[in-house]
């Protein structure tokens, strides 16, 4: 399973950007990566609570829920997944805080 | 008759045998409900994420279960009187399973149906790269 739904690939964007020869000025200008949903490009409909690695992903440092605008996740998906990490949670396989 | 997910956590300070044992009087008690066990999985002793009750790991049972409302009822109480039991959960799965399982049904025939769509980003940048070197030789 990847870890960290947010992150991964971090140059893609740039690099094709560099090369096209017309560079110059434009390259401070940041190609944002287009985010997808980790749950529809890897066509997971059922986001399964015991699926600790899984949902680990989903989970920074401080124990919060990573928010839909930094891993991408759908708005669908990000429901899912909320209930599926509180679930997880509530048998103490996954923090509520942690400092 | 439902499926249902069920977790519990039995205290660490039994060994795993007699943890199992508090479990399978659960088990039992479903069991006795007419209900019948679809998957068993004891997950072993586990590291909780939190302290729960000062204790700092658990012995998790999962069981995937065939059963009436009734008789999950009747064995999440009495979970909850347990002290062994630290803590528990049921949670009804057919219907979500039923549900993500229409969903990918619906997203394999819509994949079908559309032409496939040649990868938005991953050949541009090389078909860039390439070009000029054709040009060149």
């Amino acid at each position: 399973m990847r870890m960290g739904g947010g992150s991964g690939r971090p140059g893609a964007g740039r690099g094709a950007a560099g090369r096209d020869g017309k560079g110059g000025p434009r390259k401070k200008f940041f190609v944002r990566r287009r985010k997808v949903c980790k749950f529809c490009a890897e066509k997971l409909e059922y986001i399964d609570w015991k699926d600790v690695k899984l949902l680990q992903g989903f989970i920074p440092e401080r124990g919060k829920i990573l928010p839909r605008r930094i891993s991408g996740t759908c708005a669908l998906h990000q429901r899912k997944l909320q209930t599926a990490i509180k679930r997880a949670r509530s048998i103490a396989l996954l923090p509520y805080a942690t400092d | 008759m439902r499926l249902y997910d069920i977790v519990v956590l039995v205290t660490p300070d039994l060994n795993d045998e007699d943890a199992t044992k508090v479990a399978a009087e659960y088990k039992k008690v479903l069991t006795d409900g007419g209900a019948t066990v679809v998957k068993e999985e004891p997950w072993g002793k586990r590291r909780l994420a939190f302290p729960i009750q000062r204790k700092r790991d658990a012995h998790y049972h999962y069981w995937q279960v065939q059963a009436e409302p009734a008789a999950v009822a009747e064995a999440e109480r009495r979970m909850g009187l347990s002290d062994q039991v630290l803590r528990h959960l049921a949670v009804r799965v057919d219907e979500e399973l039923k549900r993500s399982a229409k969903m990918a049904e619906r997203l394999r025939k819509k994949a079908a149906k559309r032409p496939p769509r040649p990868a938005p980003t991953a050949p541009a940048p090389e078909a860039a790269a390439a070009s000029p070197e054709r040009s060149e030789s």
